[in-house]
């Protein structure tokens, strides 16, 4: 028994007391095993599951790795069974491996016979295995490795694809020693992305979580020039299509015309192509009519941006890439569909990982400062609601007349700051955009006209911007420093870790970020709102509560 | 030679009540005599009850004496020949119990209890039949080839074997048969005769003498685990049983009619707990055990906790854990035979009465003594029952019984890592289990970590006002070495309805917090008063409304309604603890007319039976919880649902049976009279008097005359002679009408020998 920082509890959570000593050592040493579910200001909460040792596993990690990290930290005697849990769930991983045979081709490999019987017999893979070629080894039909890679991990047994990766077809791509915006000044990587390149490469194929304005692009664009071969990049709107391949300009030795675009409106297919999730998962008579994308170039490098967000659809089309190397990128693992296993068989296991809260800490994404303001309804409005709907209750508290004032007021206290409006209802943002004088952007709003009015706000002409949740994903408002969010999906979680990542960029002068949310009072709007702050709080993040009538009036 | 009658008379009376103390079941019913005694210690049943108690080593001794004693006498040096290994002042001892047990006897030889050599079988220690011829080894040397391996095939038992067919065995075998060391049965069957066999072993009777246990001998486990991983267990058994009874005094379960918990029940108590089923059926048998839970006795029969449970509820953790296993340690209970089928097909439940087992307690007590003697080793179901083999060769227990008490004792932390824990060794030594917890119990924290997402760390074992803070005003989230709570709205209301003030609630938060408390938590709280109390509810059966507040102010204090309860609730309503019928002629009474309200212009009526809220969520009092006589925590649901099979404490018991040794001392007879003098013994109606009575007249081929209650009930009287005694059964002939007759014997009445004084007048005769 020591004094550890580390409290092991029996239904396998992990708790890390964070102003310990040891703390941070601790925090490395678990890491790459445990799953950081919430990290409040005291005390950290982790979880070991099957995926998080499996992923500790693929990286190289063993179970008496792990035993001894936990008994060495841990303040209290560690449960005996929860130990022998972890020692025989990661035993499980590789017993099955995925191997190219010389002969054979593609084929699974068994350390342990018993189990290979097991899953030959299981209905689960009834189709996906040929003739057995010794009594160790089967043949895998090539065109199975990714369904059979998400059936074994069902079964518990994962397997381990050590099958490789086709070449690719090869063309060079350099990262470029100076920044174009930044007046040619010389940049390098930070040094946490360049760990999760490595990370990535060493592994094949695989995940990398980083928060928002941490540069995952720069990642990316890192591996592309690792990897020196055609590369495919799904991403999730044209916006973010258009953000990457401005990136890419500027960051590596890519030209203009090596650089192509896959979406609605055009179809080029170029040494680097980036198509959007939408296009690859448009059909027309029940078929996915562009799929030939997928083998227009024989890619070296496939990546996803935001990995969470990834449709059905295209796991379905994952699974038949698995000959190429894959880079998701993402900035949690968490899905609100729960399909994180998915994640795990067809994209690959999680390679790299770094707390927010230790990127902001080290400065490179800004500190931010989350403010609940409760607004009470007027008796009108409250019998209104009261009376109204189910249905109808969401939207009649989320766009409650009184919250206009209230963004007034917040409004007003920033005069300097670039504040950035964010709703779910088109005519209560309508309603912002007239009081405040403001532009609004909409899902009708022309791409052209986005960007202008984006690059307004870049430079600084626009001080207040109304965005619906078109803004959720991948658009970059560098110096958005206040954020006022007045209605939103109910209570996403993915959805907040979004909206508070528009504003995580690190700003020029590194001021702290302001993040606010205006709720309804005892209304559902506010069970919705404490579901979502529920998550920024596990985040790490300071938030407070106040009441609209406690702000000061301008 | 002394008979055993007479060594019987002979003993000292320390050495009867040390006879009595060691074979408790003569004392049931006490015998009248030392006759009776006598013949109650050399029964069947009573001689394998004793060996069923002795130890493979003292079975040996016994086998050897059993077995020498025709052959030749005995002396405790030629026993010690028998045995070889047996360390001499071990055998002495062995030889002392058995005697003091009255199955060996004699001073200078020893010898065995009458009844013992048909007991122990033909072949004691593997030794053939008493020739009374000795035997003559050197008679092999000219005997044919093979002889003397047919011998040594025989010679460590069986003593029977086929006679060998090859050709050339049969010349060996007669001339073995010829000098007597063999001899021919039936059916090809060779004897080896005991004086042969003996002679080949060279007197021994035994190979080894096995005077000690096998050892355990498995890796040692360190105590401090065994005790860290010990008292995560009572922890959560701990919690597992206060779950329990904080959610049967919320919702108390339905008893089945035929007596238990329905099986849903107990899957959602299961689920409850986040346990196997197995689990939470230990966890209801221990609660119910220990007296905590019981069913009320209502006309539907519901489980509730007890007014001991209020009180085991305030209690600190060793306490709370000792009264479990103090519970369990005695109860008769088998909960791993929940679920499975009785004799009828249908699944045990649990609570239920198909789960008494009394020979449960004495095996545990039996199971967990293996662990306590092997401290720091951890033991397997084998290994236990390896040693219990040993210790009671005549009763082996189940193996499957073994392996669910360990399991048992494993889940309330009496062991862990299956060795034996600190506390686990004090309960099973009789000693205080709870300061034995207490002693490796890691110090409380008073420490509570609040943060902004409303959780709660408390990184250690709360203090006991810490915890009862958390319990009624937080959410558990995770336990072990630490424990995770959720404030949320619910819980937080949940505190203010139990008389937490909001404020005072805040300030003890803030009390226990190095940190402060967070503003989100203060908000949530403030927040929560903010509502509380916004809704009241009331009861009331009818009310008075009307536009004119003047009006019902009047009857709010007319004097002459106050019999009906009439409350303001506003200036324009009145309730009333009255029904509307009565309300409505007491104001037409007063000259006013009401117009009865309703939709459809009914008068509007509430059931006059109140529910009361509380109903059956009160806790059950148990008469003798709180009564001085009952031991504590022996309620009345400890006695109907575990029935603990509670051992005599041992002073009482020695009182007892001296009392009884002075009065069969008073009754017993000169030692000069001879045995053949019980004839004038006068009649007895004591049942196993005239159980022995009637078994002396058969072994004398004596008449006796029987008084039987017929099936009707009428008493009968013949003499008769008594034939055989078995099975409650007495086979005998009427003497009078020639006739052989069976009776069951508990219809015998009483029993007169045939030639004693007239029996004393019985009332009913």
């Amino acid at each position: 028994m020591t004094d550890g920082p580390l409290i092991v509890q029996s239904d396998k959570t992990l708790l890390l007391e964070v102003d310990h000593d040891l703390a941070d050592a601790c925090r490395r040493a678990i890491a790459p095993f445990a799953e950081l579910e919430r990290a409040p200001e005291h005390v950290h909460t982790y979880r070991l599951t099957p995926l998080g040792l499996w992923n500790a596993r693929a990286a190289g990690h063993d179970a008496e790795q792990i035993v001894s990290v936990l008994l060495e930290y841990s303040r209290y005697p560690v449960p005996h069974n929860l130990l022998v849990d972890v020692a025989e769930t990661m035993a499980r991983y590789g017993r099955l491996q995925l191997v190219t045979h010389p002969a054979h081709g593609l084929t699974l490999h068994a350390t342990d016979r018993a189990v290979l019987a097991e899953v030959r017999r299981s209905k689960k893979t009834s189709g996906m295995l040929g003739a057995m070629i010794d009594d160790d080894t089967v043949v895998v039909h090539p065109s199975e490795r990714g369904h059979l890679k998400q059936a074994l991990l069902k079964l518990g047994w994962p397997a381990e694809d050590l099958a490789g990766y086709v070449d690719g077809e090869k063309h060079a791509i350099d990262l470029s020693p100076t920044d174009p915006a930044r007046g040619d000044k010389p940049w390098g990587m930070r040094p946490y992305q360049a760990q999760a390149v490595d990370g990535f490469w060493h592994g094949g194929s695989g995940v990398v979580v980083l928060p928002c304005g941490a540069g995952k692009t720069i990642v990316g664009a890192a591996a592309m020039a690792r990897s020196g071969t055609t590369t495919l990049i799904l991403v999730t709107n044209t916006v973010s299509a258009r953000q990457w391949r401005d990136e890419l300009l500027r960051r590596t030795s890519l030209t203009d015309e090596e650089i192509g675009e896959y979406s609605g409106a055009r179809k080029e297919i170029r040494p680097v192509t980036i198509a959007t999730y939408q296009v690859m998962t448009t059909r027309r008579k029940g078929a996915y009519t562009h799929l030939e994308l997928l083998d227009a170039r024989d890619w070296g490098l496939v990546i996803y941006d935001e990995v969470h967000l990834l449709p059905a659809p295209i796991f379905r089309m994952t699974a038949d890439l698995q000959a190429r190397r894959r880079l998701g990128l993402t900035a949690t693992l968490v899905r609100e569909d729960g399909r994180e296993d998915e994640v795990f068989s067809l994209i690959g296991p999680k390679r790299f990982d770094a707390p927010w809260k230790d990127i902001e800490s080290q400065g490179y994404i800004a500190p931010a400062e989350c403010v609940e303001v409760r607004l009470t309804l007027p008796d009108r409005d409250r019998m209104v609601y009261a009376t109204a709907e189910p249905e109808e209750k969401y939207r009649l508290a989320a766009s409650a007349a009184g919250k206009v004032r209230t963004v007034e007021r917040l409004v007003a206290q920033h005069p300097d700051d670039q504040v950035l409006i964010i709703g779910q209802y088109l005519d209560q943002l309508e309603e912002l955009g007239n009081h405040l004088d403001a532009p609004v952007i909409t899902g009708a709003t022309s791409v052209k006209e986005r960007q202008r009015l984006f690059e307004e706000f870049r430079t600084g002409q626009l001080k207040v911007l109304v965005v619906s949740k078109v803004a959720n994903f991948s658009i970059d408002l560098p110096e958005a420093s206040v954020a006022i969010q007045v209605s939103g999906s109910f209570g996403s979680r993915q959805e907040e870790a979004q909206r508070l990542g528009r504003i995580m960029r690190p700003k020029a002068d590194g001021r702290t970020a302001h993040f606010y949310t205006v709720v309804a009072r005892d209304t559902v709007d506010q069970e919705f709102a404490a579901h979502r702050q529920r998550f920024l709080a596990e985040q790490g993040y300071a938030y407070t509560i106040t009441d609209a009538e406690d702000l000061p009036t301008s | 030679m002394p008979t055993f009658s007479e060594h019987v008379r002979g003993l000292s009376d320390s050495a009867l009540t040390a006879l009595l103390l060691a074979r408790p079941d003569l004392t049931f019913p006490a015998p009248t005599s030392l006759a009776s005694l006598t013949a109650r210690a050399t029964n069947r049943s009573s001689l394998e009850r004793a060996l069923t108690r002795l130890d493979a080593f003292t079975l040996q001794v016994l086998e050897a004496v059993v077995a020498l004693d025709p052959v030749e006498p005995i002396t405790r040096t030629r026993l010690a020949r028998a045995l070889p290994g047996a360390p001499k002042a071990a055998l002495g001892d062995v030889v002392d119990r058995l005697t003091t047990r009255g199955l060996v006897w004699g001073a200078r030889h020893l010898h065995p209890a009458p009844g013992l050599p048909e007991l122990l079988g033909p072949y004691p220690a593997g030794l053939g039949p008493v020739t009374g011829q000795a035997a003559d080894l050197d008679a092999l040397t000219d005997a044919p080839a093979g002889s003397r391996e047919i011998l040594d095939a025989l010679a460590w038992g069986p003593p029977v074997g086929r006679e060998p067919a090859s050709p050339g065995a049969a010349p060996a075998v007669d001339a073995l048969v010829d000098r007597g060391l063999l001899q021919r049965a039936d059916g090809h069957l060779l004897l080896l005769p005991r004086e042969v066999g003996l002679a080949l072993r060279g007197g021994r009777t035994h190979r080894a003498a096995v005077h000690a246990p096998p050892a355990i001998t498995s890796e040692p486990v360190p105590v401090e685990h065994v005790d860290a991983a010990s008292l995560t267990a009572a922890d959560d058994a701990v919690h597992h049983v206060h779950e329990l009874v904080v959610a049967w005094r919320a919702e108390p379960p339905a008893a089945l009619r035929a007596g238990g918990l329905g099986v849903r029940d107990l899957r959602r108590f299961a689920t409850r707990l986040d346990v196997p089923e197995d689990t939470a059926g230990l966890v209801l048998e221990i609660a119910a055990a220990a007296g905590l839970v019981t069913d009320d006795g209502g006309a539907v029969a519901r489980y509730a906790p007890t007014l001991l449970a209020e009180e085991w509820l305030t209690q600190d953790l060793p306490e709370r854990w000792a009264a479990l296993v103090r519970a369990w340690w005695t109860t008769a209970r088998t909960p791993w035979l929940i679920g499975t089928r009785d004799a009828r097909g249908s699944a045990i439940a649990p609570l239920g009465p198909d789960l008494q087992r009394p020979w449960v307690a004495p095996l545990r007590a039996a199971v967990l003594g293996v662990l306590t003697d092997h401290p720091g080793r951890s033991a397997s179901a084998d290994a236990v029952l390896d040693v219990l083999e040993w210790r009671t060769p005549r009763a082996v227990p189940p193996r499957h019984a073994i392996e669910q008490l360990l399991a048992e004792a494993q889940v309330l932390g009496v062991t862990a890592h299956g060795a034996i824990s600190t506390a686990g060794a004090a309960l099973v030594r009789g000693e205080d289990p709870a300061s034995a917890l207490a002693q490796v119990l890691p110090p409380a924290v008073d420490d509570l970590l609040l943060q902004s997402d409303l959780t709660g760390i408390v990184p250690g074992r709360p203090t006991r006002e810490l915890a009862a803070l958390l319990d009624v005003a937080a959410v558990l989230e995770s336990r072990g070495g630490a424990l995770t709570v959720r404030f949320t709205d619910a819980s937080v209301t949940g505190a203010l309805e139990a008389g937490l003030d909001g404020d005072a609630l805040l300030a003890r938060l803030a009390h226990h917090s190095r940190t402060g408390v967070p503003q989100p938590l203060e908000y949530l709280v403030r927040d929560a008063m903010r509502r509380y109390g916004r809704l009241r509810v009331g009861e009331a059966l009818s009310y008075v409304r009307s536009d004119d507040p003047a009006l019902l102010a009047g009857l709010a204090t007319n004097p002459r309604l106050r019999a009906l309860g009439l409350r303001e609730l506003a200036p324009t309503v009145l309730v009333a603890s009255a029904p509307a019928d009565e309300l409505g002629p007491a104001l037409r009474a007063l000259g006013l007319v009401p117009v009865s309200d309703g939709a459809q212009g009914t008068v509007v009526r509430q059931g006059t039976g109140t529910p009361s809220p509380d109903d059956g969520a009160r806790p059950v009092a148990v008469p003798s919880a709180r009564g001085g006589a009952g031991r504590p925590g022996q309620g009345r649901a400890a006695h109907d649902l575990a029935g603990p099979v509670l051992p005599e404490p041992a002073d009482v018991r020695r009182e007892r049976v001296a009392a009884l040794v002075a009065r069969l001392r008073s009754a017993a007879p000169a030692p000069s009279d001879a045995p053949g003098r019980r004839a004038a013994e006068p009649g007895t109606s004591e049942p196993s008097d005239a159980l022995t009575r009637l078994r002396e007249a058969i072994d004398a081929g004596r008449d006796v005359v029987l008084h039987v209650i017929d099936a009707s009930g009428r008493p009968d009287r013949r003499t008769v002679r008594p034939l055989h005694l078995d099975a409650g059964r007495l086979r005998a002939r009427d003497v009078a009408r020639e006739a052989e007759l069976t009776v069951a014997v508990h219809r015998v009445a009483r029993v007169d020998v045939v030639g004693a004084a007239d029996p004393p007048k019985e009332p009913h005769d």
